[in-house]
């Protein structure tokens, strides 16, 4: 039985590039604790999956976004 | 050669506006280019760190937007660097919410099919 194949969300919303500024997006894009979510879970394309990552890494840099969630501080 | 740079930086919040913008003018002055426009400066204001930089858990987010060559980059950064009232800063290409035509014209970034 093959699953239905998910949609990237973000080819959905429009967006061409991703923000690293938007950090309420990228959260959507994350684990619990903070971690890239797999292409494989999140459905996204593979562009934007490429996109996304160096915007989540951008945005931990800035502290935007943690690096571990719910860890000490 | 000229290109369009994105820089965010991070103030100490208990700086005041004045003081930021002392310090703003003073960066953009290095990077100015003759008969380029003024960098388009976007203040967001106190914002909560996601996590403790140099002990601070509150930041004043400044974004800026401006074009230069990149030779005039080290020196500015260098400035930056030093001044202990920024937190963190991080410049990178600006690729956002342009124009086609301008993404088009720039080979790095993988925008086109």
């Amino acid at each position: 039985m093959r699953r239905p194949q998910k949609t990237c969300a973000i080819c959905e919303s429009g967006v061409r590039v991703v923000d690293y500024k938007d950090e309420r997006t990228l959260q959507r894009f994350l684990t619990e604790r903070g971690k890239i979510l797999p292409s494989r879970l999140s459905g996204t394309c593979a562009r934007h999956q490429r996109q996304l990552s160096t915007a989540i890494k951008r945005a931990r840099q800035l502290a935007l976004l943690p690096y571990i969630k719910g860890f000490g501080g | 050669m000229t290109r369009l740079y994105e820089a965010v930086y991070i103030f100490d919040s208990a700086l005041e506006e004045a003081a930021i913008a002392e310090r703003l003018t003073r960066f953009h002055a290095l990077i100015q280019q003759p008969g380029a426009e003024a960098p388009q400066v976007n203040q967001w204001g106190k914002r909560t760190l996601a996590y403790p930089i140099k002990k601070h858990q509150t930041g004043y987010y400044v974004v800026a937007k401006f074009e230069t060559t990149a030779e005039a980059l080290p020196e500015y950064e260098r400035a930056v660097k030093l001044d202990e009232g920024v937190l963190r800063f991080l410049v990178v290409v600006s690729e956002g919410e342009q124009p086609v035509p301008v993404t088009a014209g720039k080979p790095s970034e993988e925008d086109d099919e």
